[in-house]
C-alpha cells in the first residue's frame, strides 16, 4: 500500500517549511526513518523521515518550494504501484499514467491538503498485537499515533513502551503526562548529550567588580543609550577572543580549525525553546552596535523568526543566568565550540580594596572550557583578559 | 543419603521399574522381548532375571492382548507396566485404551481403577536410524483427547524417573511416552555432542514428581519455547546459539500434557509476550494447537506476536534421512520460528 508523506509541524509556531534539499529522488528505495529530504523554517533546518520503507514513487515540490504544514509531499510504495487513491499531483501537465487524477481534484489537494483530509485511519485496519493493545489502553494512549516496528509493521508492546516514554510497566496513566521527545528539544537533547559524551569540561571561575561598568552603563543611559550588562560582556569576550584564536577554535574530527571570524551567540528563552542566535564580528562591532544586533536578535528569538543563519556559525557562546539570581554555574560547551561563559548575578559586596572595606558590584563568570582544545593556563588568561577588559570598560568603547 | 549419578533416559526409565518392582509386590511388566531380550530399546535388561518370568512377561505379538491382559490384571488387583514396542501399533489395542483403560473407572462409578502404565516409545530417531512413517510417528496429541488419559511426556532423566514411579503410583491409567532418541545417549557420542542434556544427574533414591508440573528448563525474557520430549534438548541447543545473539529464550518442557500445567505457561507469556510451541507430532490437531489455543484463550491480552507452531509436517514420516531431517523439526526451524516471533531476520 502507498504511504503519503506530509510535512510535519516541526516546532509550534511553524506554518511552513522550505524544502531546501531532497535527499532521495523520484525511484530511489528508501527504509522507515531514512531521511527523505531537507526542510527549512524559521528556526531550524530538520529532516522530513520516510514514514515507511519502499521506493519514492513521487516527489510534488521542487527543491527552493515553500509548503504549507501538512501537505502532502511525496509518496513511497513499490515500484509501478497504482497510487491514485492519493491525490498525487504538484505538476498536473506532467501525464502519470491512465489514473491521472482530475485536474481540479489535483489543485485541491496541492491548495490545501490536510492530514485531517487524508483518510483517517480505522482501528480495524491498524495491525497491532492484543499486548500492545492492553498497554495502549492502560496508558490511555491513542494506538492512531503510534507507528508499529513488529513483523508487517505491527505495532508491538515495544512501541508503545517507547511511545509512552516509560519503559517500567504498571504505571496507572493518571500519574504522568508523556510526549514524545521531538522537534527543537530533540534537536537541544541530541548536541548537549553530544557535548557530554565527546568535549573534556572543565569550568573556571572568576569574581568580577562591574562596578565601573555600571558606572558607564548609567553614563550611557544619560545619553539616551541603553546598554545591557550583556553587551559588555559580549563586547568583551570578544575582543578577548580576537586576542586568544586557540579559544576561538573548533574541534572538527581529527582537524582544530581555528575560525578567522569572532561570532558570539548569546542564548535566549523563548517559550519553550532554547534559541542561540549569534552577533557575526562581534569584535569589530562597537558595544551600540552589539546592543543594537543583540536586541533586535533577542525579539526575533522570542517571536520565533530567527532565521536558521541568524542562529549557526557561532564560535562561542555566552549564556547569562543572572536575572534569575543565578551566582554562578557552568553551562554545557554549545558543540562544535570550544567554550562557553556562564554569566552570575551583579550582587553588591564587601570588598577588601587597598586597606578599606567597599561596597562593589560583583558578578562571577565562569568559563568552561573543552580541555581537549585548549589548557587550564591559556583558559585562565583568556578568562582574566575578559576580567581586565570589563573592570576597565572604556576600553570597551573606544 | 541419596546418591546421584549420571543417567541416561534408558536407565532412568530402568531404575524406576526396579525400584518400584522391589517396593511394590503386585507390580508386573508386560511387552514384546521385554524380558530375556531385555526390551527392543534395552529399558528392561537384567530386570526378567532379577525378577522372574512371572512378573516380567513376553507376550505373543499383539499389541491388544498386552494391552487386554493388563487391563484385566489391573482389576483383579494388580498394578501394570504394559510396554509397546513402537507407539505405531498403539492402533491395535486402540478400544482398550480409549473405550475400556479410559472409562471403566468412570462406567463402575469409581469402584474399580485401572492402574495401568502404557510406555510408548514414539518419534524420529533422525540422525541415529531410519524408521519410516510406521515406526517415527509421535501420536500423544490423540490421547490428549481421551477424558480419562494422563499424557506423560518426559523429555530428561531426571523428570523420566520421578514422572514414571507418579504413574506406576497414581493408581489411574496412564500413557507414557518415550521419546526413542532419549535412548541413544549413552551409546552414541555423535548425539551426546550436541545435546548434553540428555544424559544427567538422578539421584539414586526413589522420588515422585507429580503430575501438571511444568519445568522451566531454561529462564528467559524475550520469548517462551514450550517444547516436548527431544524438542526440548534443541530449543536449549537453539537458546545457547541465540543468547549469543543477546536474545533470551525461556524453555519450557511442560512435562505432562494431560494434565497440563497452564499457569506456568501463561505466566512465562505474561513475561514474554511471545511464544513458539515446538512438538514433533504432525501439525494439524497437534500438540502445539491445543497448547497454542490455550494460551490465545488463557493469555490473549499479554500476546504480542501471533503464537507459532514447530511441528511435524502433516505428511508420512519418509525414510529417506534427509527427507525425514525436513519433515520432522529440527534446531533450524525453532530458529526460524523465534527469529521470526521477534521480528528479526537470521
Amino acid at each position: 500500500m502507498a504511504t503519503p508523506v506530509y510535512l510535519k509541524k516541526m516546532t509550534w509556531t511553524m506554518e511552513e517549511g522550505l524544502i531546501s534539499k531532497w535527499l532521495k529522488r523520484e525511484g530511489d528505495k528508501t527504509s522507515e526513518g531514512e531521511g527523505l529530504c531537507e526542510v527549512e523554517t524559521e528556526k531550524t533546518t530538520d529532516e522530513i523521515q520516510a514514514p515507511a520503507s519502499g521506493t519514492l514513487l513521487k516527489v510534488l515540490h521542487k527543491e527552493g518550494t515553500a509548503v504549507p504544514v501538512n501537505a502532502l509531499i511525496a509518496v513511497i510504495g513499490s515500484p509501478g504501484e497504482d497510487i491514485s487513491s492519493i491525490p498525487v499531483s504538484a505538476e498536473p501537465t506532467v501525464a502519470t499514467g491512465p489514473q491521472l487524477v482530475p485536474l481540479e481534484k489535483a489543485q485541491q489537494a496541492r491548495v490545501s491538503p490536510t492530514i485531517s483530509e487524508a483518510p483517517e485511519p480505522s482501528l480495524e485496519r491498524i495491525r497491532i498485537s492484543p499486548s500492545a493493545r492492553r498497554l495502549a489502553r492502560e496508558r490511555g494512549i491513542d494506538v492512531t499515533k503510534i507507528k508499529g516496528t513488529g513483523p508487517s509493521g505491527r505495532i508491538v508492546s515495544e512501541d508503545v513502551l517507547t511511545f509512552s516514554g516509560k519503559p517500567e510497566a504498571g504505571l496507572p496513566a493518571e500519574e504522568y503526562k508523556s510526549a514524545p521527545l521531538a522537534g527543537h528539544r530533540k534537536v537541544i537533547a541530541d548536541r548537549l548529550s553530544l557535548s557530554a559524551r565527546t568535549a573534556v569540561h572543565v569550568p573556571i571561575t572568576m569574581e568580577i567588580d562591574m562596578t565601573p561598568a555600571a558606572k558607564l552603563k548609567s553614563e550611557k543611559e544619560k545619553t539616551g543609550l541603553q546598554v545591557s550588562y550583556n553587551d559588555f560582556i559580549i563586547k568583551a569576550t570578544a575582543m578577548a577572543l580576537r586576542e586568544f584564536p586557540a579559544v576561538n577554535t573548533m574541534l572538527l574530527g581529527q582537524e582544530l580549525r581555528t575560525i578567522t571570524e569572532v561570532n558570539v551567540g548569546f542564548a535566549v528563552v523563548s517559550g519553550e525553546d532554547l534559541l542561540v542566535p549569534v552577533i557575526r564580528n562581534a569584535d569589530q562591532l562597537s558595544l551600540e552596535d552589539i546592543s543594537r544586533n543583540g536586541k533586535t536578535l533577542a525579539e526575533r528569538a522570542r517571536s520565533g523568526s530567527l532565521t536558521t543563519r541568524e542562529m549557526s556559525g557561532g564560535t562561542f557562546t555566552v549564556s547569562n543566568l543572572g536575572m534569575y539570581d543565578v551566582d554562578l554555574f557552568a553551562p554545557v560547551i554549545n558543540p562544535p565550540e570550544t567554550a562557553i561563559l556562564g554569566v552570575g548575578r551583579i550582587v553588591p559586596k564587601l570588598v577588601v580594596l587597598g586597606e578599606n572595606t567597599v561596597i562593589r558590584q560583583m558578578m562571577t563568570l565562569t568559563l568552561v572550557f573543552d580541555h581537549r582544545v585548549i589548557d587550564g593556563a591559556r583558559a585562565a588568561k583568556f578568562l582574566q583578559r575578559v576580567k581586565q577588559l570589563l573592570e576597565t570598560p572604556e576600553k570597551l568603547v573606544s | 543419603m541419596s546418591e546421584t549419578r549420571e543417567l541416561d533416559f534408558a536407565e532412568a526409565i530402568r531404575e524406576a521399574i526396579r525400584q518400584e518392582m522391589l517396593r511394590d509386590k503386585t507390580l508386573i511388566l508386560m511387552g514384546e522381548d521385554v524380558g530375556k531380550f531385555g526390551g527392543i530399546f534395552g529399558c528392561t535388561k537384567g530386570l526378567q532375571a532379577e525378577f522372574g518370568e512371572e512378573r516380567i512377561r513376553d507376550t505373543p505379538i499383539s499389541e491388544t492382548a498386552i494391552l487386554g491382559a493388563s487391563i484385566g490384571a489391573a482389576l483383579t488387583g494388580m498394578h501394570c507396566i504394559a510396554e509397546l514396542e513402537f507407539m505405531d501399533f498403539i492402533g491395535c489395542p486402540m478400544d482398550q485404551i480409549f473405550n475400556q483403560m479410559a472409562k471403566i473407572r468412570y462406567m463402575f462409578g469409581g469402584s474399580m481403577n485401572v492402574p495401568v502404565v502404557l510406555r510408548a516409545p514414539a518419534g524420529s530417531r533422525y540422525p541415529v536410524a531410519c524408521g519410516a512413517a510406521q515406526h517415527s510417528q509421535s501420536l500423544e496429541a490423540w490421547f490428549m483427547h481421551v477424558p480419562g488419559l494422563k499424557v506423560v511426556t518426559p523429555s530428561m532423566p531426571y523428570d523420566a524417573k520421578g514422572l514414571l514411579i507418579n504413574a506406576i503410583r497414581c493408581g489411574d491409567p496412564v500413557l507414557f511416552v518415550e521419546h526413542k532418541l532419549l535412548y541413544y545417549a549413552k551409546r552414541m557420542a555423535s548425539l551426546r555432542g550436541p545435546y548434553p542434556t540428555l544424559i544427567q544427574k538422578v539421584p539414586e533414591e526413589s522420588y515422585v514428581i507429580p503430575f501438571g508440573k511444568a519445568d522451566i528448563k531454561r529462564p528467559g525474557e524475550d520469548i517462551t519455547v514450550v517444547a516436548t520430549m527431544m524438542m526440548v534438548h534443541k530449543a536449549l541447543r537453539v537458546a545457547e546459539e541465540l543468547a549469543k545473539k543477546g536474545i533470551s529464550m525461556e524453555v519450557i518442557d511442560p512435562r505432562t500434557l494431560v494434565p497440563l500445567d497452564k499457569q506456568t505457561i501463561v505466566e512465562s507469556v505474561k513475561k514474554t509476550g511471545k511464544v513458539v510451541v515446538a512438538s514433533e507430532d504432525a501439525k494439524t490437531a497437534g500438540v502445539g494447537a491445543e497448547i497454542a489455543a490455550m494460551i490465545m484463550e488463557e493469555a490473549f491480552d499479554y500476546l504480542d506476536a501471533p503464537v507459532k507452531r514447530v511441528s511435524g509436517l502433516d505428511v508420512p514420516i519418509p525414510y529417506a534421512p534427509i527427507l525425514e531431517s525436513t519433515v520432522v523439526p529440527q534446531e533450524r526451524h525453532i530458529r526460524e520460528a523465534v527469529l521470526e516471533v521477534l521480528g528479526q531476520k537470521e
